[in-house]
């Protein structure tokens, strides 16, 4: 009489496993298939981070030396009246492209949401013709608008009777400069977000609006605006971390004096220093101290973006 | 099933990944090796003629890209990746490398040691390590000269014969005051810029730059104080076109006769017929102030970890030969660095159309041999930019040149890393 007692729990307990098993399996799985994501995260995104942040502390030569320097790099920095220019040129485009943008972004979006655009599609199409222009063939385009003899630009203002400006020479000239080119490029990409956004919005507001005699700008102003609060603030969370890091533009824009973007550093930003000193002069441990500076500055800037994202996305129009 | 795909994408994306880190592979066929080479120098051109002599000889020629790119590539390799079996190292960056030897083959454990004697001996100086040890063997030198428009010359008055004219310039003095006279006489510009056609040739010319013979960092000298005061004293002679080199500007003014003369390297020649075309057999080259100067030039190194250093080596000496560098001159138009060859009848008898036949490889070939050598050292490219920049920002109007000598200072002891 001992076999049924003995037999069926030998029958359960493989069932009873198999369902932890699975259970097991079934709570693990999302992880697994999320697992790519991370994996390459560690190792393309974590690792080097911290690698720049263990490097950050010494005098570290590529292919010689490295010598353990504690926070001397940053110290160093501190004092460096380049890091605080390139700084203060980083600012400086960041606000003169993203501002103009993301107003100009506002009105094309909505001008190209009115419901009796002719040549819609066309026009919504050709807003992002510049996002896929490659990014080195329009700097060297409006390099050459801007040049101070022969550039477009001074050859209207001569017309015009006006003294040639040597834009790549003075500190304003260069960051308008290159904020134009920051801006051409991102301008029809926001346009679209903020269309996307407002295809949501639904169109008896602005009939009804109509209807009540309200003009385009009264619209613009009552609906548009108010109904985009979230997309603006998301496009102003990444338009000011793309523009802390804005590199290619001042590395091509002024070819006079290699990697500093002008004879006086004069647009030079913080990407570009810490291109500077890392890969211009191998001094990997002070160009990842300026990494190390950058990445404190965006992730102060973002907590302050997402303060402010978060109070505009509560309010209610 | 679904375990199992799951798991198996994880396994992918790990072995994928582990896959691009390691695995340096690759064949070790003493017939086969590896060229990293910079573009537009040709230097495929050189392993056609080395494989057609050697058919069992395989060479794998990769253009990096930039000298700089090239650079930085050999950099991350050697830092811990794939290594070539041969690397053209081009001269401004050579001495970042010169810093930590060990990453090369010392050239004289292969032979090295019996072929210096064939190269110009400042050019050899800077692939040569202070114990002896040789890391590179020269390809080529950049050479100076003086390009000059005969038209514009003509129409102010002045010789346009490049013997004749070269006399007018034996110092950049004399070349200050050629620059006033053309001026007074058409009311236009004279050379393209001073900080790149002045300074950067001046500051070549003297027997010590920014290191001192010992190979301590000692910028603040006589000699380059002396460079720095003849450009300033050119800007303020007012000859200059301020168009800084390689700008568009500088290669609009090229096109339209904006300024009449430009101190070229040889390499820069052909750049001179891409961007102004239209200026063919305007031109014409004639001797630098100061009779000598080089601008560029290149090294073949061998990386420490290559997988067949031997098979690299052979093709170094073959076709770093005087022969095959004069080969390659004639071929390519980059000058020898093998002073027995600047005799040849071939190489005298070279001239350029587009220069109004000039004979180059006369003119450039004199202003290599009577350099003195001074040590290149790891800081040279921040000072060096800092210096220009500075004389930059006086043509900008954006520095007093009474003030531009301590601006350089102070701007250069900021860049320099001790």
């Amino acid at each position: 009489m001992l076999t049924p007692a003995t037999a069926a729990p030998d029958v359960r307990r493989p069932d009873r496993r198999r369902r932890i098993r699975q259970g097991v399996r079934e709570s693990l799985a999302p992880y697994a298939y999320i697992s790519p994501f991370f994996v390459l995260f560690l190792i393309f995104g974590l690792f080097p981070l911290l690698f720049t942040f263990y490097i950050s502390l010494f005098d570290w030569d590529p292919i010689g030396e490295h010598r353990f320097v504690g926070l001397d790099n940053f110290s160093e920095l501190l004092h460096d009246p380049r890091f605080w220019g390139a700084l203060r040129n980083t600012f400086s485009i960041w606000v003169l492209s993203t501002v103009p943008q993301l107003l100009l972004a506002l009105g094309l979006a909505h001008l190209l949401n009115h419901a009796r655009l002719r040549l819609a599609a066309l026009f919504r199409m050709s807003v992002l013709v510049p996002y896929v222009t490659s990014v080195a063939a329009t700097t060297i385009v409006f390099a050459q608008m801007f040049d101070r003899d022969y550039g477009m630009i001074n050859w209207f203002l001569g017309l015009l009777g006006f003294d040639h400006i040597d834009f790549t020479a003075s500190l304003w000239g260069s960051h308008l400069m290159i904020a134009t080119m920051i801006a051409w490029r991102w301008t029809g990409y926001n346009t679209l977000l903020y269309l996307a956004a407002l295809q949501a919005v639904p169109r008896e507001l602005y009939e009804a609006a109509a209807a009540d005699g309200a003009n385009g700008w009264k619209q613009f102003l009552h609906i548009s605006i108010p109904s985009l609060r979230p997309i603006i603030a998301f496009t102003v969370v990444t338009s000011t971390i793309g523009g802390l890091q804005v590199f290619t533009e001042p590395l091509l824009a002024n070819p006079v004096g290699g990697l500093t973007c002008g004879a006086a550093r004069q647009c030079q930003t913080v990407t570009l220093y810490l291109y500077e000193q890392s890969f211009g002069q191998f001094h990997f441990g002070y160009g990842a101290a300026v990494g190390v500076a950058l990445f404190v500055i965006v992730v102060a800037f973002s907590g302050l973006n997402y303060l402010l994202a978060t109070r505009i996305r509560s309010e209610r129009p | 099933m679904k375990r199992v795909r799951s798991t198996a994408v994880v396994i992918a994306t790990v072995a994928l990944v582990l896959a691009g880190c390691g695995g340096s592979g690759g064949t070790s066929d003493p017939k086969t090796f590896e060229f990293w080479s910079f573009a537009n120098i040709n230097q495929k051109a050189d392993v056609d003629v080395y494989t057609k002599a050697h058919p069992d000889v395989r060479v794998k020629v990769t253009e990096v890209g930039s000298t700089t790119e090239t650079a930085q590539a050999l950099t991350a390799a050697l830092a811990g990746g794939k290594v070539p079996d041969l690397v053209l190292i081009q001269a401004d960056d050579l001495p970042k490398f010169m810093q930590s030897p060990d990453n090369f083959v010392d050239l004289t454990t292969l032979g090295a040691g019996d072929i210096k004697g064939n190269y110009l001996d400042w050019v050899m100086a800077q692939s040569t390590t202070k114990d002896g040890k040789i890391i590179g063997v020269p390809t080529d030198v950049g050479g100076l000269a003086v390009a000059y428009r005969t038209d514009l010359f003509k129409a102010a008055g002045l010789p346009t014969d490049r013997d004749e004219v070269a006399k007018l310039w034996p110092t950049w003095d004399k070349f200050i005051d050629v620059g006033r006279k053309y001026v007074e006489q058409t009311g236009k510009p004279f050379v393209d810029n001073t900080p790149t056609s002045v300074f950067f040739q001046a500051v070549n010319q003297g027997s010590q730059r920014y290191y001192s013979a010992d190979r301590e960092l000692d910028y603040d000298n006589e000699q380059v104080k002396a460079a720095f005061d003849v450009t300033l004293k050119a800007f303020g002679a007012g000859i200059s076109a301020k168009q800084g080199s390689f700008s568009s500007g500088w290669t609009a003014a090229m096109k339209k006769g904006d300024y009449a003369v430009v101190c070229s390297p040889s390499w820069m020649l052909s750049q001179m017929k891409t961007n102004a075309p239209e200026t063919n057999g305007k031109w014409d080259i004639a001797t630098i102030p100061g009779g000598s100067g080089n601008w560029g030039g290149s090294f073949l190194a061998i990386p420490k970890r290559a997988k067949n250093a031997k098979a690299a080596w052979n093709y170094i000496s073959e076709m770093q030969s005087p022969k095959g560098q004069l080969d390659h001159f004639l071929m390519q138009g980059s000058l020898p660095t093998t002073p027995s060859v600047y005799t040849d009848p071939q190489l005298v008898g070279k001239t350029d159309p587009f220069f109004s036949n000039a004979p180059i490889g006369k003119i450039y070939t004199q202003s290599v041999v009577g350099i003195k050598p001074f040590y290149f050292g790891p800081q040279d490219g921040p000072v060096g930019t800092e210096f220009l920049n500075t004389l930059t920002s006086v043509e900008q109007g954006k520095v007093d040149p009474a003030n531009a000598w301590n601006t350089a200072l102070a701007n250069v002891k900021n860049a320099v890393r001790e």
